[in-house]
Parts: structure tokens; sequence; C-alpha cells
């Protein structure tokens, strides 16, 4: 499809179109070089310190061993986009096993590739919307939010009728809903065509996956929040303290570009639950709603819902005239 | 002379480059899509019918209901008087209060086959099986069915991949008291009120 060939070609030369390599990637490949040196180096040191870890306790000198080696393996490793397939499943080993040494449990972390002929898009109905707040909720569980500074990926905005201006929106509502002479809408990231977000990133850490959802390397963030400035919608979210998850909550079925644990100083965001969306099943948010006010689906299909809500239904989007084409319609009944 | 060729330069190519999503969609994307991912490992135990609407079969489906309602075959219940209502009709099914239309426009017999219970009627008084009820409902709501059936009414079982299984009318909404409750919302924004107080 057109559509997907043009994409594969903004690849930024990692794929065979043959295309010269760019600046970027001149300095991840003489990263990758230094980083083999710092290994050499680092190795020996690393040796010493685990041989006196290991003679101070005998019982538990082999696992925290094997741990302490895997945070070093998972310290030096490289960006997602740039891995192979091996190094993927590799680091995917490491952090379940990892999470199962610290905490006795397992997870699941799928590093499932964009399909073929998919490019996701949402639709979201104004005049359903009732400001339930439910879709929150599934969020929040669905992709470990932090609970201790209640992060939330989507925001309700209860506007007045007639009007649509976001400073006289009510974002903090909590009385019956719908109230009358109110309508509500919602906002999260909307998935760019154009996304000023990854222009923006020094460090290539983030990125349009080829379905179209726009995805962080949480272990390759730097934390510098350009993005969060970049996007015009308010879409991106800044971990400013440890997240906090309570172990029984942890949604275990996780993918590494979705909604595996954070860490402290990193970027999140919505990312359409890159987790169930790869296996067909809708966000979180979609599956939640009681009003069926959220429609998800493959834009490149013209038999699918959201096409025919883009084809027969007035839709706009918000700050169409920025050109950044939001993958995110509103619509109205 | 050079103007001229830089103005004929930018105006011949990159003509896609002025196309909006939407635009590109509707002139690239308008092939079927093989899939090859589905949702019918999620859809296993639950029945689907293929939708009906006027005289031609739709290529979507809705969940059967015939298997989920409780009271359902009525012979569950009426054992030894029958189907046919023997005493006074409007004692029967006295915790059912009918809040969707005003009288003047229905009552139980609009949707109800007294003299068979397990179907409904339309309204030239023809059967329709309580699997198919969305054919009822189409009858006076026919934005709402055009919406549903093109999909910006209603909601997907399972997700957005192929099979397409939606929930019929009557999943969401109370058949006899249709309209969604207010209700408070799940949850309360505190993080911003607290940014707000600060």
């Amino acid at each position: 499809m057109e559509n997907s060939k043009n994409q594969a070609h903004s690849c930024g030369g990692q794929c065979s179109c043959g295309s010269k390599k760019d600046g970027v990637n001149q300095v991840f490949e003489k990263k990758s070089d230094r980083r083999g040196m710092l290994k050499q180096l680092g190795l020996g040191f690393f040796t010493a310190a685990a041989a006196v870890n290991s003679s101070c306790s005998v019982t538990s000198g082999e696992d925290s061993k094997a741990k302490a080696d895997m945070n070093w393996e998972e310290y030096f490793k490289g960006n997602y986009k740039l891995m192979s397939k091996e190094e993927r499943l590799e680091t995917i080993g490491r952090l379940e096993r990892l999470y199962e040494v610290n905490n006795g449990t397992k997870i699941n972390v799928s590093s499932k590739d964009a399909h073929q002929d998919v490019l996701y898009g949402y639709a979201f109905n104004i005049s359903k919307c009732q400001g339930y707040m439910d879709c929150i909720n599934a969020c929040v569980q669905e992709n470990n939010q932090d609970r201790s500074s209640e992060m939330q990926y989507i925001r309700i905005h209860e506007h007045q009728n007639g009007q649509m201006n976001f400073e006289n929106a009510d974002d903090n509502f909590f009385h019956e809903v719908p109230a009358s002479g109110h309508f509500y809408m919602g906002t999260q990231c909307y998935h760019c065509e154009n996304p000023p977000c990854v222009e923006v990133c020094p460090v290539e850490a983030t990125w349009k996956e080829k379905d179209g959802i726009v995805v962080i390397d949480y272990d390759w963030c730097i934390g510098c929040r350009y993005c969060m400035a970049a996007c015009p919608y308010d879409g991106r979210r800044f971990n400013w303290n440890e997240p906090q998850v309570p172990e029984q909550e942890v949604n275990k079925d996780q993918h590494y570009l979705g909604n595996r644990l954070r860490k402290k100083g990193v970027m999140e965001k919505c990312t359409f639950c890159v987790q169930r969306s790869r296996s067909g099943k809708n966000p979180a948010c979609v599956e939640a709603c009681p009003t069926g006010a959220r429609i998800f689906g493959n834009l490149l299909d013209p038999e699918s819902e959201i096409r025919w809500v883009l084809e027969n239904k007035k839709v706009f989007r918000l700050k169409e005239d920025l050109g950044t084409e939001p993958k995110f319609w509103y619509f109205m009944d | 002379m050079v103007c001229l060729i830089l103005v004929l330069a930018a105006c011949g190519h990159h003509e896609d480059a002025h196309l909006s999503v939407p635009q590109k969609l509707k002139k690239e994307a308008n092939q079927p899509v093989k899939y090859t991912v589905d949702v019918e490992d999620q859809l296993a135990g639950i029945k689907k019918v293929l939708v009906q609407l006027g005289d031609s079969l739709e290529d979507f489906y809705v969940p059967a209901r015939t298997t989920q309602l409780k009271s359902f075959p009525c012979s569950n219940c009426h054992t030894d008087t029958g189907l046919k209502p023997t005493g006074k009709p409007e004692k029967a099914h006295w915790d059912v209060h009918l809040e969707h239309a005003s009288i003047q426009t229905m009552e139980c017999q609009t949707c109800h086959d007294v003299s068979n219970p397990e179907q409904l009627l339309s309204i030239t008084g023809k059967a329709i099986s309580l699997d198919h009820s969305y054919q009822l409902c189409g009858q006076c709501h026919s934005e709402q069915i055009k919406d549903w059936k093109g999909g910006a009414h209603g909601k997907r079982k399972a997700g957005w991949a192929p099979p397409r299984v939606v929930n019929t009318c009557v999943e969401c909404h109370n058949p006899h008291k249709p309209a969604f409750e207010p209700r408070w919302p799940a949850r309360l924004n505190t993080q911003s009120l607290k940014q707000d107080k600060e």
C-alpha cells in the first residue's frame, strides 16, 4: 500500500531502502563501539565487585550475581528501534527475569511488531460522552500508571454547550453527570501523522511506528521533556518520581513500548494500548466506555467503522491548522 | 526566467504532501485488507448471529440474546398455564415499567406478541426473533440504526480486528427504559484539585 511504503522510507535509513545513513545513525553506531569498549573495561571491575559480593554472602551470591549481571546488560543496551530481533528478545528476557527476581511473580513482556496494512485511528463522539470517567480508571489499571502522583493519560473536559474553549472548561468536575447544558470531551495523545514531539527528541527515544502509534523507549529517554513542550495537545506525561504501582495491581501483560513499568525521570503517554491493539483488542478506554463514545480501528481498511465515521459523520480535529494531522477525530451524532 | 523555473519546479512535485490523512486514505486506501490478526479467541463461547436488515444479510454479527436471557424460553416458568395469559395481563411481569415513549406511541403489545411471548412483533405484525431485536428498534430509530450499521453508534465486542461483532441495542439500553441514567463519575481527579489549591 502506498501509504505504508511512504512510511517505510521515512525510517531514517534503517531499512533496506539503501538511503544514506544520517547523522543520528552515525552517532548511534559510534556509540555501540564505545559501549562495547565500556563493557570490556567494566567487566574487570564488575568481576571484582561480584567476587567481593559473593564472598560476603554465600547463599544469595549466585542470585545477586545473576541479577547484577542482568542490570549491567540492561544499563548498556541500545535503542529499541535499532535492536535486532535477538537483542529485543534478550532484553525482554532480562526484564521478565528481573521482575521475577525482584517481586516473585511473572510478567509477560511482548515485542510484537506492527501488523501489515494497519494504521490505527480513533474517533470520539462528543454527543455520547457523559463524563462517567470509566475510561480513565481502565487506562490507569491497564497501563500501570503511577498511583502516587495519580498519573492519567486521558483528561475529560466539561464544556458549556455552545462553546469549546479549553480555558473555560472544567477538568475537575465531580457532580452527577451529565450536567445539564454541558458536554464532555476527552483528550489524550492523538498519535499525529506529523508528530512534533518526535521531531524534537534529541536522542530519538520516541518515534512513530509503522501502524501509526507514537511510542517511547523508556530506557532510552533522557527525561529532557522537549517532547512535552512540543506537544500542542498536552498528550505527554513525565515521571517526576519513581512510579508506584501495588504489586497485586500490576498488569502483567505488557509490551516493551507500552505498559511495562516505567522509572523516575522518563516520559510516558497513551500508546493506544499497544499491548492490546496489536493483538486485535480495543484500547482499554474504548472497552471501558459505557456509552460507546469511543471508536477505534484500522484507517487503511475501507470497511472499518472508523472509516465509516470519517466518511459519513461531520468530524473535526483539534488545532488542524498546525498540520500535525492527529489520527484522533471528534464527531457528533 | 529562474523564478519561473523555480515556481514550476515547486508545483511539479510533492502533490501528495498537501493531502490530509482522510484525503490520502480516500485516495490510496480503498482496497480490502487481508488481516493477519483476529479476535476469534476472545469471542469463544459467544454465540453470534449474522445481522439481517430488511431483506439483505449484513457482514457483521450480534451476540445471540436467547442464549443469554435468564427467563427464556418462557416455558421455564409458565409450566402449567401455558404461554397465553390467563389472568389480568397488567399483573404479569409487574416489575417491568415502561418508560420508553408516550402511551400514545407504545404499550407492551407494540413490541411483544401476547399470543406468543417468545417472539417480538414488527409494526405490521410480522414476527421478529429476540436475537434480531435491533430490527424492531430500527423501525422508529432509523438514524441510530444507520449509525449502528456503519459503526458510529454502539460498541464492538472483543476488539477492532475481524470478525465484527457488535452489541445489539438491548445490551446497552434497557428496552423498557432506554435512556442512560445520570450517575456520579467513576473517579475524582484529585491531583489537579490539589494543584489548584496550591
